[in-house]
């Protein structure tokens, strides 16, 4: 009988989250994902060290980077024999790849490994049209060259314009933005409301990095040692003065409220905890359980409160309620995510009749929320944001002392949302 | 914009035209952990034999030493690695003559890189005696001023109860290309209870903590410490984040993201080094190197460019220190090393520097009242003062000064980070138990200063 | 020696025009006796990861050794333009190259970067002329390099200088890459070494190549690539360009720890004969 395993999160790091199109602007995903992890490598000593696996990540991804996460493996200073794994979920895709190894390490299938995401919304990639695709796929195929020409004959002049990313809902045609706005009018959420936790997400973003808080969190990159999108001067007047991106003239959501794209990438370095103990690692936060959830936004569901539904399970599951945690990590895509999720866990009706609760979830203590600031003011290069949240909470778990507890909650395209407790070791 | 002046003394071609206008062509310095290729002369010249002992130790060739005793000057036979001559014992002026007896044959028959080592008494009684103590000074001074090619000389004043092993770091040290821009100096060596034998990788599996590692000569002392075994936390600002990841990375060793004038520096670098090492680790080498310069007359320094340097360079290191010495886990060990960077600046003063001169000075002091009072403990605490040494901080002295202190030194030339990295290195080997509240120049001799 | 300050780069084109026009000198070779230099050269992070991208290298904060030679490379132009060259660049052959990364050096910097033409000697078909740069930070020196033209039909009085053969030995490729036809121009353009015979058919013609042929710094840098993540954070790397590599085309490549350092070179993609050999000594 093997000794109960315990995998544990010893730490993490990042690059600064810029702007897209700004210092990272030439810089692609591989390039990303091989600084967080040199970083991680220099952090914790993993120079030459062969790991049980890295599972990486990306949301907008070139197809000749199938295989990107071992490719930056490749480049980085981990040993060339460190197995990689790719993984997606969205921007679920950071936080999954943290459980993914989390899992395996639990199973004995792994002592160490590092859970990653990186996105470059500057470096998106760009397709061809369908049309295009599929005529230059036939005429590959075909074996003689009028049958060639004849592929080639069936392509019309609009499907050689390449197409960008589609960041709208396949089956909806709507923006993550369109979809949000529905669900910020149908909840009732203020644009005054939402403005404060802009504002409060800047203002405790800037107050980490002023204390020295990313100082073992973030390594710099391409000569940026802060993150770009950070407006630590900002205030609720200058927010009120941004016009409504979303939602049409009377709509709520600002610039100011609303995340910016943006490039970077977060790794986390995961290891058994006896293994890590012997060799010199520290252990900040275990994963004490975590769930997927998704809605049925194709039938009028609001797209982006799976987490809502995610935390409920994951509480019955743990027979935990929404008061025993030290700090909420309510990953914030937009202020009215936050706001919608935390008013749907305080509605009867919504807890009665979607998560098929008794009555309401409860409210939590708004002073525990996103207390280093969260992608608002960070920034949020989809699959990077997991790491992000993982490695900081970890940290802010493990100072508060052994058995604090932290709810992490990140929504992702498609009506999903990823969720996970984390504890202090 | 660069000046007529420094275009000729700078593009290499213009080597051309230094070497036109009289100053000679800088040697290329032995450096490394290479000993001299020519045999090593041994000369005792009042009854000890620590020096022979010590040299029969480090397993080198050995000749004995020719003297000047007639009217022809004996010349080698082939050219000389190294003379170490040891003079404990001499009592009186007219003594001093045996000294130079055997220097003149040996400065004659040095080869390029050559080494002279003196030893001499550290305390003696009577007046005469105190006379020739430093008269012996004053010869080495000479000396290395005389000698070309890249030859020194160095003075090492030993203890009464010092044995071979206490002075063999020492020798091995000044016999070494590790030494090659330390000349003309003189320090002590103590007999100690704690002095292992020598290796080729002193600090194997030791711990060794590195401010302001990312460039430079900190990635320099890094790089050495890494060199002779030790496990290196590399420490910088976050700003130098991904260089200080890179060197991290090659060393193998660990980084720390620090700003060193945080309250809490020295508690982090602790904790740093308790979590990736264990509980019951301790830093075996603390390496107090960064540090900043803020420039300008004293007429023109106002309260923010002073402060700011005092508080870099010598009040952030009186912080860390008390916290890394009081016990805590990942603090510093017994038998450990203290390390601060001094400056000739501090030593001889410098024009524009008041501010770095008070920070470097203020180090000197620090070694010198701290040495003693971790004695019990085992810990010994040294200081290097550069001289002129290449790197991007020296890029802002004013280029004629930058060619005056260049060329003003016994070696005609600037010393390369390695070697203040070297030096450290000395002070951290554990054989160099005996070496503490020592400040050594790395300067090639400058003459400026004292 | 004279070291004439420029204001900025000299920009390639008209300056590269001249270079290109084959010298019809008559008598003894001339080269410059003077040096350019170009101070306080800020680098361009765009171009660079454009550079990085072309070559394979990861993009980062700290440059690759031949990026810096990529700098230097306006200030070649210049010189083998300038009227008191005889050799031209038209119909030069860079035959070898060696550089040393001194210390890490990071996107950021501003640089010195000074060229000069110097070690004139006859050759058994024509002459040898090294262009010798180093860059400094500040004082500090932190990357040289010397490029061994061959000036074929120059006059240099004197014995030809025997130029011994790079040690090969035939390996299997870990490698094989294909290199598409434009990769001369993606070159250019990260580069700025407008040299028609690598990106026109006609211009490679006329000096004797069926096709256009890439850049051999081009090989050089994509050869480092393959093995950056192995490489120390300092290096001297010297290379011999053996054979010209047509467009488009495949090539073989290997890398292998050798001693201290590392060998390696580009070779045809069976391995057999060598188009560029390379050390890298730590």
């Amino acid at each position: 009988m093997n000794a109960p395993r315990s995998a544990v999160i010893v730490g993490g790091n990042r690059t600064p989250f810029v702007k897209a199109g700004g210092a990272y602007a030439q810089a692609s995903n591989l390039d990303l994902l091989t600084a967080a992890l040199d970083g991680l490598a220099a952090r914790f000593g993993l120079a030459g060290q062969q790991l049980d696996e890295v599972a990486g990540g990306a949301v907008l991804k070139h197809s000749a980077d199938f295989n990107l996460t071992r490719e930056a493996v490749l480049g980085s200073a981990l040993a060339p024999t460190t197995p990689a794994v790719d993984l997606q979920q969205a921007c679920g895709t950071g936080l999954e790849t943290v459980l993914y190894l989390h899992n395996k390490i639990s199973m004995g299938q792994a002592e160490v490994g590092i859970g990653a995401g990186v996105d470059s919304a500057s470096d998106a990639p760009i397709t061809v049209t369908d049309g295009l695709r599929r005529a230059l796929l036939t005429a590959n195929r075909a074996k003689t060259v009028p049958a060639r020409l004849a592929a080639f004959s069936a392509i019309r002049p609009a499907q050689l314009i390449p197409v960008a990313p589609q960041v709208v809902e396949p089956r909806t045609g709507l923006s993550m933005g369109e979809h949000q706005a529905a669900t910020t009018a149908r909840w009732g959420i203020t644009r005054e409301a939402q403005d404060e936790l802009a504002l409060a997400s800047h203002q405790h973003l800037a107050a980490a990095w002023s204390s020295g808080f990313f100082d073992d969190l973030v390594t710099a990159y391409l000569g940026i040692s802060r993150d770009g999108l950070l407006r630590a001067d900002t205030s609720m007047e200058k927010l009120a003065a941004l016009k409504p991106v979303f939602g049409g003239p009377d709509g709520t959501m600002t610039a100011g409220n609303s995340t910016a794209l943006t490039d970077g990438a977060a790794a986390v370095l995961l290891a058994e905890q006896g293994w890590a103990a012997t060799h010199g690692l520290p252990a900040l936060a275990r994963i004490v359980d975590a769930q997927v959830a998704a809605v049925d936004h194709t039938s009028g569901d609001d797209l982006l409160l799976a987490p809502a539904h995610a935390v409920a399970r994951l509480l019955a599951r743990q027979r935990m309620s929404l008061g025993d945690f030290e700090f909420y990590e309510l990953h914030e895509a937009f202020a009215s995510t936050v706001l919608a999720t935390l008013a749907a866990w305080e509605s009867d009706t919504y807890c009665r009749d979607q998560l098929g609760l008794p009555g309401a979830l409860g409210s939590i203590d708004r002073s525990k929320l996103n207390v280093n600031g969260s992608s608002l003011a960070a920034g949020h290069p989809f699959a990077a944001t997991g790491g992000r949240i993982v490695a900081s909470l970890a940290k802010q778990l493990h100072a508060r002392g052994s058995g604090a507890r932290g709810l992490v909650s990140i929504c992702a395209a498609g009506g999903q949302g990823v969720v996970a407790i984390l504890e202090a070791v | 914009m660069t000046t007529i002046l420094e275009q000729l003394f700078y593009s290499a071609p213009g080597q051309v035209v230094a070497g036109k206008l009289g100053l000679p062509e800088p040697e290329v310095l032995r450096r490394g952990r290479v000993g001299p290729a020519g045999p090593v002369a041994t000369a005792t010249l009042a009854g000890s034999s620590l020096g022979t002992d010590t040299v029969a130790i480090l397993g080198v060739d050995t000749i004995a030493a020719l003297v000047d005793d007639g009217d022809e000057l004996p010349a080698y036979p082939q050219r000389l690695g190294a003379l170490v001559v040891d003079a404990r014992g001499l009592q009186q002026l007219s003594e001093l003559e045996q000294l130079r007896a055997v220097l003149r044959p040996a400065v004659k028959g040095l080869q390029p890189s050559g080494r002279i080592i003196i030893l001499a008494d550290d305390q003696v009684r009577g007046i005469e005696a105190h006379a020739v103590r430093q008269a012996l000074d004053g010869i080495n001074r000479t000396v290395g001023k005389e000698l070309r090619h890249g030859a020194t000389t160095n003075l090492v004043y030993v203890s009464a109860d010092a044995e071979p092993n206490d002075l063999t770091s020492t020798l091995s040290f000044l016999l070494q290309g590790r030494s090659a821009f330390v000349d003309g100096q003189s320090w002590t060596v103590r007999s100690s209870a704690a002095a292992p034998p020598i290796s080729e990788r002193p600090l194997a599996d030791k711990i060794v903590v590195v401010t302001g590692a990312a460039r430079g000569i900190g990635a320099q002392i890094a790089t050495v410490a890494a060199r002779d075994g030790a496990r290196v936390v590399c420490v910088d600002v976050p700003a130098g984040g991904e260089s200080l990841a890179a060197l991290t990375n090659q060393l193998g060793g660990t980084a720390l993201q620090l700003d060193i004038t945080a309250a809490d520096a020295g508690e982090r670098i602790a904790a740093h080094v308790a979590s990736r090492y264990g509980e019951q680790a301790r830093i075996h080498g603390m390496v107090h190197n960064a540090g900043i310069t803020r420039d300008k007359l004293l007429v023109n320094t106002d309260a923010a460019r002073w402060a700011s340097v005092i508080e870099v360079n010598l009040a952030a290191q009186l912080r860390m220190n008390d916290a890394l010495l009081d016990g805590r886990p990942g603090g510093l060990a017994d038998d450990g090393r203290l390390v601060s960077i001094a400056s000739t600046s501090g030593i001889a003063g410098n024009r524009g520097q008041a501010n770095y001169a008070a920070s470097k000075a203020g180090v000197v002091g620090l070694v010198r009242a701290l040495a003693p009072e971790l004695a019990g403990r085992g810990i010994t605490v040294n200081a290097v003062a550069p001289g002129f040494i290449e790197t991007e901080m020296t890029a802002k002295i004013p280029f004629v000064q930058r060619e005056v202190f260049r060329r003003t030194n016994s070696l005609g030339q600037g010393g390369n980070p390695i070697d203040v990295a070297e030096t450290i290195g000395y002070f951290l080997d554990p054989a160099s138990a005996g070496v503490s509240g020592q400040v050594i120049r790395v300067c090639g001799q400058n003459l400026v200063g004292a | 020696m004279e070291v004439r300050e420029l204001a900025s780069m000299p920009s390639m084109g008209a300056q590269f025009a001249k270079a290109m026009v084959p010298s019809f000198h008559r008598g003894p070779a001339r080269i410059p006796t003077h040096a350019v230099r170009v101070s306080r050269l800020t680098q361009d992070r765009t171009r660079l990861a454009g550079y990085d991208r072309v070559c394979g290298f990861t993009v980062r904060d700290q440059v690759a050794p031949t990026w810096l030679h990529v700098l230097t490379f306006p200030l070649h132009v210049a010189l083998l333009s300038d009227p008191a060259s005889s050799v031209r660049l038209a119909g030069v052959v860079h035959v070898s190259n060696r550089m040393r990364l001194h210390r890490p050096v990071t996107a950021d910097e501003v640089l010195d970067v000074t060229v000069w033409v110097d070690n004139l000697r006859p050759h058994q078909r024509g002459a040898l002329l090294d262009l010798v740069g180093e860059i400094r930070v500040g004082d500090e020196l932190v990357w040289d390099g010397v490029s061994t033209y061959l000036a074929p039909g120059a006059d240099v009085a004197g014995e030809p200088v025997a130029v011994p053969k790079p040690e090969f030995t035939v390996t299997e490729p870990i490698a094989r890459w294909r290199l598409p036809a434009d990769l001369g121009r993606q070159y250019r353009a990260v580069s700025g070494d407008p040299n028609p015979i690598h990106t026109h058919a006609l211009a490679a013609k006329a000096f004797g190549f069926a096709r256009p042929i890439i850049h051999g710094m081009w090989t050089h840098a994509r050869l480092l690539a393959g093995f950056e993540a192995r490489l120390p954070q300092t290096y001297g790397v010297e290379v011999s360009f053996t054979k010209p590599i047509l467009l488009p085309g495949t090539i073989g490549a290997w890398w292998r720890p050798d001693g201290e350092g590392w060998a390696a070179a580009a070779t045809t993609p069976d391995g057999a004969k060598p188009y560029l050999i390379l050390r890298v000594a730590s």
